[in-house]
């Protein structure tokens, strides 16, 4: 199947296809009932449900295939993920300079990052050239897309540099637990994968003991709501056919409300942010000051310590 | 993935030829790595150098300069006072700004350097003038304030310029810099088990080295080899016009004196003629016209070439017909015509007194643009990506433009964690830079067109225009603020 072709204007909010994450999260997601949190409806699909012995649906990987050769073609299906990606840097910014660190001259403050569902390594690359950064970890469960990473990654002496970035074939559950706290990590990202988790507060639960104690854990992703709905399902899927059907599915997204209320309710996580998102355009990503209401958004929160 | 082609053969094999590109088969194995590699040490590239230095955010990157002319050799050096280099520009205000935003406008030497607040322009065939200065371009009921600016432009040698820079460069440090070293050629790189570099442009120079760059900037003028290794189009035409330059002597410091010094355009059908000063006594001279005008004028005695000059901006163009047929003996044939036309002295430059030897030369007019400034590792400045009538002075300061357009798009890049060379970082710099070039190649080119016509309904209605915005303050301060680059 050719990668999908996202070209409306509609594409604001019809989040592109994030094939590492989803068959990631295929893989790791267990049917647990999500008691603990007020989230989006469990899916009904049977492929999706019953993932955690199988691993990828394999018409499902042919496409992921496709999307991966064209994963760094910067006008190719990932172009939006492209042009969002400094947003996702001024957003860190922002979480990290909203509580002051205290900065010794001599040993200026740099950053661990793991990356989950890094795919074709568009953040984590980006992550590693920062000059206050000191290693990036980026995983990603699909072999495929992470080979393209990989041979990315190659083309940038930088990035090659011993440690700098490392890329792990595998999901979150297969990342050791950190034993000390010089192996969790300052920044735990997570970009446009939540709203293809099954069991969003199991995968959390996951990667919270990552998170070093005054470090931040951060994702993006988008909002159920009816703009949503209507534009990433109906328009863009059903109506535009510009994202192949089956691709989002809209009861898995999840508002920023309730992961607020989720972390709320959590001992040890504190100060949260937030930055709602739109692409307009002509103009690409925008900050919407309340956007997390309705449409993509930004929700960083942070490990106290 | 892309062609390992040494040079994509997109252009007219002369301009290859003319940069002696030769093609071999292999890439040296280990070229070293540079983030930025920019051909060409004229105004445009020691610009970007110097920015890329003077900025925090890009001062990391590790850059290099290849120049084909030994810049040591081509700087200003105890100059007198009484000659000036042919090749002037006018730098516009934002130029100027721009060049002290990175540290290098205290380098210049000044006393070569003449502000002009006014400029006269005016109709070769209807004598329909237009004046600008800051003073009558504003609002009528809104009086002038201190801060408004009189300044129009800044007359200086395109040395004084590159030396300027120059002098500042090295106090930035840090700039790999091969001259006088030739691009023989430019390949992408190789594959190893290390590293992929097929997709950096591998530099092989005349010296012998070889450079990877992670972006690699084209400020190699109007024929430029990176452009033609990117395989973008230059797209434009010939005027069929040169452009006469010459340094001259006039009998005073002009009829502002010192303070006031005022720029002259006459727009004759040929081509507009263009009296720019200097410091002192002295000014430059621009003049467009057909090529066979330009070889007559370039032969005649100085004595001869002078006089034609002070007609240019007196006589009438039925005159000026004339003296252009005369094998020689314009000094006399204009003296006489002179006494029987009626001049407003106020109204054109002081008279010529003297040309300096050696200074009048000619070159051919041509308006070309790239059809994009940007590709994959590859971002072209100045004349390489565009080049212009000379008739509005914009050349030079396009170039400025571009520069510091470019180090902004690499300061975001940078501080994004972007690939500084990948096309998405470089997209901003071309959205941002080609439409405003493309705006000012095309009202430059329509003027030169507009003034070409010599009689029919046109003249009196260029004539009303001009005349018109004359008397609207506000309209020729839109104008002016236009010319001077603020936004």
């Amino acid at each position: 199947m050719p990668p999908p072709r996202l070209t409306s204007p509609l594409k604001a909010l019809a989040k592109l296809p994030r094939p590492s994450t989803s068959s990631a999260l295929r893989r790791l997601s267990h049917p647990l009932p999500s008691h603990k949190v007020v989230l989006p409806p469990q899916p009904h699909h049977a492929s999706i449900r019953h993932s955690s012995t199988s691993s990828v649906d394999p018409t499902e990987v042919s496409h992921f295939n496709a999307l991966a050769s064209s994963w760094w073609d910067p006008h190719g299906p990932s172009r939006l993920l492209h042009l969002m990606n400094p947003l996702r840097h001024t957003f860190i910014t922002r979480c990290l300079t909203s509580i002051p660190v205290p900065v010794s001259a001599s040993h200026p403050k740099t950053y661990r990052y793991l990356d989950v569902g890094c795919g074709g390594g568009i953040f984590a690359e980006s992550a590693a050239r920062l000059p206050h950064t000191s290693s990036v970890t980026a995983i990603d469960p699909s072999s495929e897309v992470l080979a393209i990473a990989e041979a990315h990654k190659k083309r940038d002496p930088l990035l090659t540099t011993s440690g700098r970035l490392t890329y792990r074939n595998e999901g979150i559950e297969a990342l050791p637990l950190p034993a000390t706290e010089a192996e969790q990590f300052d920044i735990v990202t997570l970009f446009e994968v939540l709203e293809h988790v099954n069991s969003p507060s199991e995968f959390l639960e996951k990667l919270m003991p990552h998170v070093k104690p005054g470090g931040w854990l951060v994702l993006s992703t988008i909002a159920r709501t009816w703009t949503s709905w209507a534009v990433t399902n109906v328009m863009a899927e059903d109506v535009l056919g510009i994202v192949p059907k089956g691709t989002h599915d809209w009861r898995k997204y999840v508002n920023e409300g309730e992961v607020r209320g989720w972390f709320g309710g959590r001992e040890g996580w504190g100060e949260m942010r937030t930055m709602g998102v739109v692409y307009v355009p002509g103009l690409g990503w925008r900050e919407v000051p309340g956007g997390e209401g309705w449409g993509n958004y930004f929700f960083g929160v942070r490990r106290e310590g | 993935m892309p062609p390992r082609i040494p040079v994509r053969l997109h252009e007219p094999l002369r301009a290859l030829k003319a940069v002696r590109i030769r093609s071999y088969a292999t890439t040296a194995a280990n070229p070293e790595l540079y983030d930025v590699v920019c051909v060409g040490g004229g105004p445009a590239g020691l610009s970007l150098l110097t920015a890329l230095r003077a900025s925090k955010t890009t001062s990391n990157l590790k850059v290099a300069l290849i120049e084909g002319q030994d810049l040591q050799n081509n700087q200003l050096n105890n100059a007198s006072p009484d000659a000036f280099s042919n090749r002037c520009s006018s730098l516009t205000p934002a130029s100027v700004k721009n060049l002290q935003d990175i540290g290098a406008w205290s380098h210049v030497d000044l006393s070569r350097v003449q502000p002009y607040q006014e400029m006269q322009v005016w109709d070769g065939v209807s004598d329909s003038r237009i004046s600008f200065d800051w003073d009558t371009a504003r609002t009528p009921w809104k009086p002038r304030t201190p801060s408004q600016p009189t300044t129009i432009a800044y007359m200086i040698e395109n040395i004084n310029t590159t030396t300027t820079l120059l002098s500042r460069l090295s106090e930035l440090g840090g700039v790999t810099t091969h001259s006088p070293a030739r691009v023989e050629s430019i390949e992408l790189g190789q594959e190893t088990p290390e590293l992929d570099l097929r997709s950096w442009p591998v530099l092989t120079l005349s010296n012998g080295k070889t450079l990877a760059a992670r972006l690699l900037v084209g400020a190699d003028g109007a024929n430029s080899p990176v452009r033609t290794f990117a395989g973008i189009p230059s797209r434009g035409f010939d005027y069929n016009r040169h452009g006469v330059v010459a340094s001259l002597k006039l009998e005073g410091l002009g009829w502002g004196g010192k303070d006031h010094k005022i720029a002259y355009q006459r727009f004759l059908p040929t081509g507009p003629v263009a009296m720019l000063p200097l410091p002192g006594n002295m000014a430059t001279l621009v003049w467009s016209t057909t090529p066979e005008r330009a070889s007559k004028l370039k032969s005649l005695s100085s004595a001869d070439f002078i006089a034609m000059v002070n007609a240019a901006f007196r006589l009438s163009t039925v005159d000026l017909d004339y003296l252009h047929t005369l094998p020689e003996g314009q000094q006399d044939e204009v003296a006489w015509r002179e006494q029987h036309t009626p001049i407003n002295n106020g109204n054109v430059p002081m008279k010529v007194l003297n040309v300096q030897e050696g200074s009048v030369a000619s070159f051919p007019l041509k308006m070309r643009h790239a059809d994009t400034y940007t590709g994959e590792r590859v971002a072209l400045v100045g004349d390489a990506a565009h080049t212009i009538h000379p008739l509005a002075g914009q050349g030079l300061n396009q170039g400025q433009g571009d520069a510091a357009a470019l180090v902004r798009t690499i300061e975001t890049a940078v501080l994004h964690g972007q690939d500084i060379g990948s096309v998405l970082s470089l997209e901003p710099y071309n959205s941002e830079r080609y439409a405003e070039n493309n705006a000012l190649l095309g009202v430059c080119d329509k003027l030169h067109k507009l003034y070409s016509v010599q009689s029919g309904p046109l003249v009196p209605l260029r004539s009303l225009g001009l005349s018109a915005v004359n008397m609207i303050g506000p309209l020729k301060g839109f104008l002016m603020q236009k010319a001077a680059g603020i936004r």
